[in-house]
C-alpha cells in the first residue's frame, strides 16, 4: 500500500472513531442546546469537507461553498414555499440543483487559476447572495423564508446529520483510494504535469466542483430544515470564513482535519458569543497563524504527537524522498 | 445641469477608486501576490483619518500624512510578517503560493474588519471635511466643497504616483522587478527592499475618502465587490 493510500486509511479510520464519539455523546448530552450546536458544528463539518474535496485535495480554491448551502436551502425552501412540495421532494433537488450549478461553475472557471479562480468564486458566491437579497418577491429577501421542520426532536436531526456525514465520509474514502483520487491529487500538484500523463484534467475539476457543490447543497437543505427559516445570511462572506477556518485550523488536505476543525471553531465560536467576545476576530488569527507557522493544522500537530512524522503530506515528503532518506 | 453635476461626481468617485485601485495593482501586478484584505488597509487610513481630528483634534493636514503613513506602517509589517515567506523560501512554497497567499490575506481581511468592529465598534464616524465652503459654484454647476477639494487632492496623488513610478530611482527599480524578479536581483536591486515598498506604498497609499458613508468597518466590505472586479 502506498503511502498516499495508508495516510488516508487511517485519516478515514480515525475520522470514524471521532464520529462514533459524536455518535454516543447523546447518551450524556441531553440538553437542546447543546445537541443543537452538535447539529450547527456537523453542518459546517459537512461544508468543510465538501471544500476542502476542492481546494485541499483538487487544489481548486473556491470561496463559494457557502453559496452552494444556499442553493440548496433555497431550493427546497421555495419549492415548498411556492408549489408546496414536500421535503422529500425539496432535499433531492436541492441536491441536484447544488450539484448542477457546481458543475456549470466549475465548467466556467476550469481555465483560471489561483486568485483568478478565488476571486470569480467570490464573485460568484456575492452575486448570488445579493440576488436572493434583492428578488423578496418571490424569496422574501431579508425577510426570510419560513421552512417546515422535518422532525420534532433534536435527536432525529442529529442522527440524520451524522448518518450523511458517515455516508459523505465513506463516499470520499472511496473516491480518493480509487485513481479518481489519485487524477484529483495529480491536478492538485501539478496541473500541467497530471494533463500530460493523460489525466482529463477538465472532467476531474468539473466533477470535484460538482460533488462538492451537491454536499453542500445537501447540507445547507438539511440545515434549512433544522433551522427552520432560510436567509441570505447563509451565504455572507463571514460564514465562508468559518468553513474556511474549519478546514485550515483542522488541517487542509487530510480526511480528518475538517470534521475535527468545525466541532471546534463551532463550539469554540458558542464559547467566544457567550462571553461577549468576537469569535471571528479569534478565529482569523489562528487561520492566520496555522497558515503562516503550521500549515498542517491540528491534525498535523496530533500526528506530530503520535511520532508518524514519516507518513507527513506528499508535498512535505518530495524533498526527503529525494534526498534518499 | 443635474447631468453635468452627476458626471463630475462621478469623475471625483472614480479618482477614488483609481487610487484603490492603484495600491492593488501594484501589489497584485508587481508581485503577483493576491491581497484580498486591500480594502481593509483603505478601512484603516479612513479610520487613522476620521479618529485622529475627531478624538485627538489633530489638524487636518497633519491627520492627511499620518493616515498615509499608518497604512504605509500596517502594509510594511504585513509584508514583513505574512507575505515575505513568498519568495524567501520560493522553491518549495511555490506548489503552495497562491493558497498561502489567498488564505493567509483573506485571514487578515477578516481579522482586520472583526478588530475594527471589536475596538471601535460597527458605528460610522464621520472624519471632519477638507474645506469650509460647504459649496462651490463651478459655472452652471454646484459642488459639494468637501468632495471637490476631495477630488483634486486624490488627482494630485494620482500624479504623484505616476511620476514616482516613472521617473524617481526607486520607481525604475520597481517596475524591474515587475518584469524579472530574478534578474532585477542579479542587476543588483534588492528584490526585499522593493516589495516592502510595494507594500508599503499600497497601504499608504492615500486614505482620502468621500466621507459621506465615513468610516465604518463595514465600509470594507462594501469595498469588497469592486475589488473582485478590479482585479479581473
Amino acid at each position: 500500500m502506498s503511502g498516499s493510500r495508508l495516510r488516508i486509511r487511517n485519516e478515514f479510520l480515525a475520522s470514524l472513531v471521532f464520529l462514533a464519539i459524536v455518535a454516543l455523546l447523546p447518551l450524556w448530552v441531553t440538553s437542546p442546546y447543546w445537541q443543537g450546536l452538535f447539529i450547527i458544528s456537523m453542518y459546517f463539518a459537512l461544508l468543510a469537507i465538501a471544500w476542502n474535496l476542492l481546494a485541499g485535495y483538487t487544489g481548486q480554491f473556491s470561496l463559494a461553498p457557502t453559496a452552494f448551502a444556499m442553493i440548496g436551502a433555497y431550493t427546497t425552501g421555495l419549492l415548498a414555499y411556492h408549489y408546496g412540495l414536500s421535503p422529500l421532494v425539496g432535499i433531492p433537488a436541492a441536491i441536484v440543483a447544488s450539484g448542477a450549478i457546481g458543475m456549470g461553475l466549475g465548467r466556467v472557471v476550469f481555465r483560471l487559476r489561483g486568485p483568478y479562480l478565488a476571486l470569480t468564486t467570490l464573485a460568484f458566491a456575492e452575486i448570488l447572495r445579493h440576488v436572493v437579497r434583492n428578488a423578496h418577491e418571490f424569496t422574501r429577501g431579508e425577510f426570510g423564508l419560513r421552512v417546515q421542520a422535518l422532525f420534532d426532536t433534536h435527536l432525529a436531526y442529529y442522527y440524520v446529520f451524522l448518518l450523511l456525514l458517515a455516508v459523505v465520509q465513506t463516499g470520499l474514502y472511496l473516491m480518493l483510494r480509487s485513481p479518481a483520487g489519485l487524477y484529483l491529487q495529480a491536478i492538485r500538484d501539478d496541473e500541467t504535469a497530471a494533463a500530460s500523463r493523460g489525466v482529463n484534467v477538465v472532467f476531474w475539476k468539473t466533477t470535484a466542483f460538482a460533488l462538492s457543490g451537491a454536499i453542500c447543497g445537501i447540507a445547507g437543505a438539511l440545515n434549512v430544515h433544522f433551522a427552520e427559516i432560510a436567509s441570505p445570511q447563509i451565504g455572507h462572506i463571514f460564514e465562508t470564513g468559518l468553513v474556511l477556518a474549519s478546514a485550515v485550523i483542522g488541517g487542509m488536505g487530510t480526511m480528518i482535519g475538517p470534521l475535527i476543525g468545525a466541532f471546534l471553531v463551532e463550539i469554540t465560536s458558542e464559547q467566544f458569543r457567550a462571553l461577549g467576545l468576537n469569535h471571528m476576530l479569534f478565529f482569523a488569527f489562528m487561520v492566520i497563524v496555522i497558515v503562516r507557522a503550521f500549515r498542517e493544522g491540528l491534525w498535523g500537530l496530533v500526528r506530530l504527537a503520535l511520532g508518524r512524522r514519516r507518513a507527513g503530506p506528499a508535498r512535505k515528503a518530495r524533498p526527503a524522498e529525494a534526498s534518499g532518506s | 445641469m443635474l447631468t453635468l453635476e452627476a458626471i463630475l461626481v462621478g469623475l471625483i468617485m472614480g479618482v477614488f477608486y483609481g487610487l484603490m485601485a492603484f495600491g492593488l495593482t501594484l501589489i497584485f501586478g508587481i508581485l503577483k501576490v493576491v491581497y484580498f484584505a486591500h480594502g481593509e488597509s483603505f478601512m484603516i487610513g479612513a479610520f487613522t483619518y476620521s479618529l485622529l481630528a475627531l478624538w485627538l483634534g489633530v489638524p487636518l493636514w497633519l491627520a492627511i500624512p499620518s493616515a498615509i503613513l499608518v497604512g504605509g506602517l500596517v502594509g510594511v509589517v504585513v509584508e514583513r510578517l505574512l507575505i515575505r515567506p513568498l519568495y524567501e523560501k520560493f522553491g518549495d512554497w511555490q506548489a503552495m503560493r497562491d493558497e498561502y497567499a489567498i488564505i493567509v490575506t483573506f485571514g487578515l481581511s477578516l481579522f482586520l474588519v472583526n478588530l475594527a468592529n471589536q475596538v471601535f465598534g460597527p458605528y460610522p464616524f464621520r472624519g471632519p471635511e477638507l474645506t469650509d465652503v460647504a459649496r462651490f459654484q463651478l459655472g452652471p454647476m454646484i459642488i459639494g466643497g468637501h468632495r471637490l477639494v476631495a477630488g483634486a487632492v486624490g488627482v494630485m496623488v494620482l500624479g504623484a504616483a505616476y511620476l514616482f513610478i516613472q521617473h524617481s530611482f526607486w520607481g525604475k527599480q520597481i517596475r524591474a522587478v515587475a518584469q524579472s524578479r530574478f534578474g532585477a536581483s542579479i542587476a543588483g536591486i534588492d528584490t526585499r527592499m522593493v516589495s516592502m515598498l510595494v507594500f508599503a506604498l499600497a497601504g499608504g497609499h492615500l486614505r482620502l475618502r468621500d466621507p459621506d458613508p465615513g468610516a465604518a468597518p463595514a465600509s470594507a466590505g462594501a469595498v469588497r465587490p469592486a475589488r473582485a472586479r478590479g482585479l479581473r
